[in-house]
């Protein structure tokens, strides 16, 4: 026997897979559960086991070739079984066979041919199906030869209409004879279904009895028979008179024509249509938003929110920026925050971590590579500036400066934007308070700073509290709740809190 | 156009009233499709005027005749005289009888029946001539045809049929008298069921057969036991032999046989005979339909080509029966006229049986149906066979008639049977059994397990099946 493999579902949901490699050529013996191929699907290099002891007959697929699941990829013979001619064309039907006192090789042959176009017919002693059950496979549309494999038993109604419900028949494989006048009917049907597709009241057989004049006369009016309703029956079958079917052509064009007066009404009445364009999603655009949907996904995201009063890093920093204008240097707050994020990271390490899924282990990383969100035209980039932690602060602010620059040119380099172990992003430069801002993974925080803005602050100095008009920068904490809590993020914006409050303390780093 | 040619039109012409042409009108008909049905000469074709049906007639007759003169076994002593006349008239009222009977059933279902001889004048028009002078013609335009024009004997060279001396088959199921001495050229299924009615009713007969068995196409052991049965019977074989030439002599014909093989056989014989029948074999007729106005294709031996849904090369054009090729059976031709209405009809019907059973109405008969265990093995299969002697048979040798045996033969694998040969009393009955068997895909066991009536011949199905499977009860496995 000879028993032909398809190409199983390697992974899950994998539609097909590059062969890679066959382990085995044509002539060699396999044992059950003996890998015989390579194969890459998107997601992995699996093997794939032969089903069954035997011999292998023929690889159906190339190396490199891209294989869809479900395709034959290679025949095995069965040991122990001899059939010379194997499956490809079963012996022709038995018109001849053993009956008369000759036999006809014209008739043999014909027969023969017409197994390509009939397959229902063939493979009289490998399918056992009762006639009745043949029938039905023809009236369904099912080649009983493709259920056959999975079954050596008998096959039954039950098998065909279960093999009908799964793979619903396509024009093209179906049975169904196409006589002159089932051809008129199907070209009846695609004209319908383009002509009058607000059919009125219409049935939906299987078959419709009808005199040739009738199909003659539907054919013309485009109309498909099995649509057309009826109490009628002959022997059983619906039968469609031609009355019925003028009737019904009179009333669909009616309802048609209707149809048309209510959609250019429609059309009439609406305002002109809203102006509108269409850009393409692709792109960086499209990268952003798989990273985005990824990260929202995956990671269970809690925002923490806090303020802090910033008034000294204001002064701090005007103070400085002098110096770094004779450097060159044109100081933001930025490289502060950055240095006060590093500084903070060193004191709650856990924050500094990211998740690898893979092996079920969360990985601390022992650098500070700190990644700012720049809005671009293309979108938004993240470069990321290394080793925070030992820079000094201009040396930080000149590589933000440069790369968030080369970030807006569009001159980045990949690399530049990998490697991060966390992100800022600097909602305040536009506009804005809180936000919530969705963790550029694999890391597993973002810091989202609010404008500086002066709020009225109640201010302790020598015991006295007093109401005085303070510099203040918000800040929202996104993080992942699978490897943080909340204290760890509390915790965490307090030492980034600690350092902004007091740029002093950026010194002692 | 022919003067006074008048042109009408129907949905499906059918072109031939045997059994596949009247089978296709009347279940066109029953499919609300309009038919006409053109027939040149009788009703019921072939075969029930000229084959099937009168050929049983007259073995019946001839079984009954010569069984009664040879039961002194059974303590029965008769001498029955046989008046051929009147058993040829029998067999007539039964042909009548059932040849008005399908005109009637034509009619009632709705068929329009014509009679003439159709010629095809385009792919969608035929001509049909009346019968008889001045009786004109008319044209018929069809969306539809269905040709079933059936088949006829073949003649030999120097043979030519004159009714008289030189008969076909038609001619040897009409004689008047019992010929004392009948020659018969061919050894196949028409030539022996004949040999065998001729025989019984005392003729002489002697066959001529070009290859050195009697029934090619059989198993050697099958047709052995009809050769047998008829030399006990009187029939003398010349295997071997090829008719040549004939002669009138002395109020008789004498007939010369050549060797076939000169190497096997080194002389001529010669044979004296009253009748000589020519049974070599039958060609579909497809020679007198003007087929090539239509564009339809025929093979070399004049058969058309169909697919599996009768179709000819023509989308439009059906062919059913002897004309759409071998084997020439009666019950082949109907499922096919069947499938072409249907199909016409739009139905998803097709000719898709696993296994055709035929019969050879020899003494005893032959039943056959499926593969044989060497064509089953040529197909790649491992064919299991069990076998049972009707000897064995309680029921056959209370009918005093042990020839002959049923084999079985099964897929080893699956014990799917796949085929059955049987020869012996009522094997055209009993092989009926295995044929539905093999339709419904059943298994030995399947056969061995349904229980039989006792005492009947078909025990020795249930048998044989049991013996396939090294369980018969009744002989050793």
């Amino acid at each position: 026997m000879v028993r032909e493999f398809e190409l199983p579902d390697v992974g899950e949901g994998v539609a097909e897979g590059e062969l890679l490699r066959w382990r085995v050529a044509p002539g060699d013996s396999v044992s059950e559960d003996q890998p015989v191929a390579e194969v890459e699907t998107d997601k992995a290099v699996v093997d794939v086991p032969s089903p069954v002891d035997g011999v292998v007959e023929e690889l159906r697929a190339a190396e490199g070739e891209i294989v869809p699941v479900g395709d034959v990829i290679i025949v095995f013979r069965i040991d122990g079984e001899d059939e010379p001619d194997g499956t490809e064309t079963p012996p022709a039907d038995d018109a001849t066979a053993d009956s008369g006192q000759q036999t006809d090789d014209e008739a043999t042959t014909q027969q023969a041919e017409d197994t390509q176009s009939e397959p229902a017919v063939t493979q009289r002693v490998q399918v056992a199906a009762p006639p009745s059950v043949r029938r039905l496979a023809r009236e369904l549309g099912v080649d009983i030869s493709s259920i056959a494999d999975s079954s050596l038993g008998r096959i039954t109604e039950s098998d065909v209409r279960a093999h009908a419900d799964a793979n619903p028949p396509t024009q093209d494989h179906s049975n169904q004879q196409t006589t002159a006048a089932e051809r008129q009917k199907q070209q009846a049907t695609s004209m319908q279904s383009v002509s009058s597709v607000q059919a009125r009241e219409t049935a939906d057989r299987e078959t419709t009895v009808a005199v040739p004049k009738t199909r003659h006369v539907a054919a013309e009016e485009g109309i498909d028979l099995d649509t057309v309703p009826t109490d009628e029956r002959k022997d059983g079958e619906p039968f469609v008179t031609l009355e019925t079917v003028q009737e019904y052509a009179q009333a669909q064009q009616q309802a048609q024509k209707k149809d048309q007066e209510a959609v250019a009404e429609r059309a009439a009445a609406d305002e002109p249509a809203r102006p509108e364009s269409r850009t393409p999603y692709n792109g960086i655009r499209q990268t952003i938003g798989s990273a985005m949907t990824a990260s929202k996904y995956t990671a269970p995201h809690v925002t923490h929110q806090d303020e802090v009063d910033v008034t000294a890093l204001v002064d701090a920093r005007s103070t400085l920026r002098q110096e770094a204008e004779e450097h060159d240097i044109r100081l933001t707050y930025m490289p502060f925050v950055m240095k006060a994020c590093a500084a903070a990271l060193q004191e709650n390490p856990h924050v500094n971590v990211s998740l690898d899924e893979a092996n079920e282990e969360i990985v601390e990383k022992q650098y500070y590579n700190i990644g700012v969100a720049t809005a671009t035209d293309a979108g938004l980039l993240v470069p990321v500036v290394e080793d925070v932690d030992t820079k000094g602060l201009l040396e930080v602010a000149s590589e933000t400066n440069e790369k968030t620059q080369r970030a807006r040119e569009r001159r980045l380099s990949p690399e530049e934007m990998r490697g991060g172990t966390f992100t800022i992003s600097n909602i305040g430069g536009i506009g804005g308070e809180y936000g919530t801002p969705i963790i550029n993974q694999p890391e597993s925080a973002i810091l989202a700073l609010g404008e500086i803005k002066k709020k009225p602050r109640v201010v302790e100095a020598d015991g006295e509290e007093t109401i005085e008009p303070r510099h203040v920068m918000t800040l929202s904490l996104s993080f992942d709740h699978r490897v943080l809590d909340g204290a760890d993020a509390a915790r965490f914006t307090n030492s980034v809190q600690k350092y902004l409050r007091n740029p002093n303390l950026l010194l002692l780093e | 156009m022919v003067v006074g040619d008048v042109t009408t039109s129907t949905d499906v012409l059918v072109i031939g009233a045997g059994p596949g042409g009247y089978v296709a009108a009347i279940r066109a008909a029953q499919l609300d499709l309009d038919v006409t049905l053109v027939e040149k000469g009788a009703y019921g074709g072939a075969c029930l005027n000229r084959g099937c049906i009168p050929s049983k007639a007259l073995l019946n007759g001839s079984e009954l005749a010569s069984g009664a003169g040879q039961a002194e076994e059974l303590g029965v002593y008769a001498d029955p005289t046989v008046a051929l006349d009147e058993m040829i008239s029998w067999k007539d009222g039964l042909v009548d009888q059932l040849t008005s009977g399908i005109e009637q059933l034509c009619t009632a279902a709705g068929v329009n029946l014509m009679k003439g001889t159709a010629e095809f004048a385009d792919e969608n028009k035929i001509r049909i001539v009346h019968q008889g002078e001045g009786q004109g013609s008319e044209s018929l335009k069809f969306d539809h045809c269905i040709i079933a024009t059936g088949s006829r004997p073949i003649e030999v060279p120097g043979f030519d049929f004159d009714d008289d001396r030189i008969v076909s088959s038609d001619g040897a199921l009409n004689f008047e008298t019992v010929p004392d001495e009948l020659v018969i050229a061919g050894a196949g299924y028409i030539g022996m069921e004949l040999a065998t009615v001729y025989s019984r009713l005392g003729s002489d007969v002697s066959v001529i057969e070009l290859l050195e068995q009697a029934l090619p196409g059989y198993q050697e052991d099958v047709a052995s036991i009809v050769r047998k049965r008829a030399e006990d019977l009187g029939v003398d074989f010349y295997f071997g032999y090829r008719a040549d030439s004939w002669a009138e002599s002395d109020g008789g014909a004498v007939l010369t046989a050549v060797p076939a093989d000169e190497a096997a056989h080194d002389s001529d014989i010669e044979l004296t005979a009253d009748k000589i029948l020519v049974a070599v074999g039958r060609r579909p007729v497809t020679d007198t339909l003007g087929i090539g106005a239509a564009g339809v294709e025929t093979d070399a031996q004049g058969f058309i080509p169909t697919d599996s849904r009768c179709r000819t090369n023509k989308e439009h054009i059906f062919a059913v029966g002897d004309v759409a090729g071998e084997p020439m059976l009666a019950h082949k031709g109907s499922k096919e006229g069947e499938v072409a209405a249907e199909v016409i009809a739009g139905k998803p019907a097709a000719v898709d049986y696993r296994a055709l059973p035929a019969a050879v109405f020899t003494d005893p008969e032959i039943g056959t149906v499926g593969l044989t265990e060497d064509e089953a093995a040529n197909e790649g299969l491992t064919p299991v066979t069990g076998e049972f002697q009707f000897q064995a048979s309680g029921r056959a040798l209370t009918a005093n008639r042990t020839e002959g045996f049923v084999r079985i033969v099964a897929a080893k694998e699956t014990e799917r049977v796949i085929g059955a040969q049987i020869v012996g009393p009522d094997a055209s009955e009993l092989i009926a059994e295995i044929a539905a068997m093999i339709e419904m895909g059943a298994k030995l066991q399947d056969i061995s397990s349904t229980i039989h009536v006792h005492p009947t011949l078909s025990e020795a199905v249930m048998e044989a099946a049991q013996n396939a499977r090294g369980k018969a009860i009744h002989r050793q496995n």
